[in-house]
C-alpha cells in the first residue's frame, strides 16, 4: 500500500522537529505511545497568553505516525489553548488520507496534543 | 465456563448458522459438515479460533493437539477437493481455508496467543485503564537522541567510541530487561490457565483474572517498545 502524496511530503520535510526545555514557562509535553506498534511520540507546545505560539515534535516510528505527529504541529501553531482542543484524529485522517491500518497514527497524534495540553494546564494552574 | 460475551444478536446469529444446514436446512449435529447431506458448511465468525480448533481457552496449549487439527481442518477444507463442487461450495471452502490459516497463524506463536485471548476477554479489560509507561517513554527517547548523535558522530572520534561503548551497555540492559519481561508473561500465562481450570465465579476470581490480563496488558505493550528500541540499537551499531 502507498502512502498518500501529502504523508510522503512530511514524512520527506518534517515541519517542525525539536523540543523544548520541558521546565520552560508556558510549555506543555505530551508523550504518548502505541502499544500495537510500538511507535512513540513526543509533542510539546509552547503557550503565550493563551496562545501556542510554537510547537514542535519527535516521533520514532512509521511514516504516517511521522506526517501525523508533523501535521498536528503545523494546525497547533496560532491556535489558542481551547481551539488546541478541539483537533480530532479524524481531521488528520481526512487531510493525510489515512488508510484504515493507519488511523491508529492519527488518534496517537490526538492523545499526544491532549497529553500536551494537559501538562500545560497542570503547570499553568498547579492544584 | 468463561467470560466471553455475544450480545443476544450475535448470539442468536451464531445459533442459526450452527444448527441449520444452509443446504438442504436440516438440523445440524455436525461441526462443519452436514450429517445429512454431508455439505461444507461455513466457519461462523463468532467462532473463536480456541473452539475452532477444539481447544481450551489456555494460554499453554498442546501445540502437537494444534497441528494435528489443522491440518486435519485443512484437508477437510482446502479447495482443491471443492474444483468439482458448486460455487457456493467453494466459497465456502475458501473462506474456512483462509480463516483456518489465520487460527493457525495466530494461536501457534505464544504472543500473538495472547494478545489474540486479551481481545477476546477485552470485556473485562475494557475498564481497565493501563497507564502509559512514562518512564520507558523517557527513556526511549532519550536512547533514540544518542542513537541518532552516533549516527551524525565521526566513527573514528573519541566522542563516537564513547557513544558507541554507552549503546553498548544500554544494549545489553534492555536485552537482559527483554527476557526478563518473557519470563514475567510465562509465569502471568501459567497463573492465567491455573484460574481457569478451577473455573471459580467468586469476586475474587474475578478481581484476580483482570489483575492478570491488564498485567498481560501492559508486559505485551513494553515488549512492542522495547522491542523496537533493541531494533533500532542493532541495526545502528552493528
Amino acid at each position: 500500500m502507498a502512502y498518500s502524496e501529502k504523508v510522503v511530503d512530511h514524512f520527506n520535510n518534517p515541519r517542525n522537529v525539536g523540543s523544548f526545555k520541558k521546565e520552560e514557562d508556558g510549555v506543555g509535553t505530551g508523550i504518548v505511545g502505541a502499544p500495537e506498534c510500538g511507535d512513540v511520540m513526543k509533542l510539546q507546545i509552547k503557550v503565550q497568553n493563551d496562545t501556542i505560539v510554537d510547537a514542535k515534535f519527535k516521533t520514532f516510528g512509521c511514516g504516517s505516525a511521522i506526517a501525523s505527529s508533523s501535521l498536528a504541529t503545523e494546525w497547533l501553531k496560532g491556535k489558542t489553548v481551547e481551539e488546541a482542543g478541539k483537533i480530532k484524529n479524524t481531521d488528520i485522517v481526512q487531510e493525510l488520507n489515512l488508510p484504515p491500518v493507519k488511523i491508529h497514527c492519527s488518534v496517537l497524534a490526538e492523545d499526544a496534543i491532549k497529553a500536551a495540553l494537559a501538562d500545560y494546564q497542570k503547570k499553568a494552574d498547579p492544584k | 465456563m468463561n467470560g466471553h460475551t455475544h450480545n443476544t444478536d450475535d448470539r442468536r446469529e451464531l445459533q442459526m448458522a450452527r444448527s441449520m444446514c444452509w443446504h438442504c436446512q436440516s438440523e445440524m449435529a455436525g461441526e462443519y459438515f452436514c450429517d445429512r447431506c454431508v455439505k461444507v458448511q461455513p466457519v461462523s465468525k463468532d467462532l473463536d479460533y480456541f473452539t475452532c480448533f477444539g481447544l481450551p481457552r489456555r494460554l499453554v496449549i498442546d501445540t502437537q493437539v494444534l497441528e494435528a487439527k489443522f491440518y486435519e481442518l485443512s484437508r477437510a477444507f482446502h479447495p482443491d477437493f471443492y474444483q468439482n463442487k458448486s460455487d457456493a461450495e467453494q466459497s465456502i471452502s475458501l473462506g474456512n481455508s483462509a480463516m483456518l490459516n489465520t487460527a493457525y497463524r495466530t494461536l501457534r506463536d505464544p504472543i500473538q496467543r495472547a494478545e489474540y485471548l486479551l481481545d477476546l476477554e477485552a470485556g473485562a479489560v475494557k475498564d481497565i485503564r493501563t497507564s502509559p509507561p512514562a518512564d520507558l517513554f523517557e527513556e526511549i527517547l532519550e536512547l533514540q537522541e544518542t542513537l541518532d548523535e552516533f549516527r551524525e558522530s565521526n566513527r573514528a572520534s573519541e566522542q563516537a567510541s564513547t557513544l558507541r561503548a554507552k549503546l553498548d551497555a544500554d544494549r545489553t540492559n534492555l536485552e537482559e530487561r527483554q527476557r526478563d519481561m518473557e519470563a514475567r508473561l510465562q509465569q502471568l500465562f501459567s497463573r492465567w490457565d491455573t484460574l481457569q481450570d478451577r473455573g471459580e465465579a467468586t469476586e475474587q476470581a474475578r478481581t484476580e483474572r483482570n489483575h492478570i490480563l491488564k498485567d498481560m496488558r501492559d508486559i505485551l505493550s513494553n515488549r512492542t517498545y522495547v522491542k523496537n528500541i533493541v531494533n533500532d540499537l542493532v541495526a545502528t551499531i552493528s
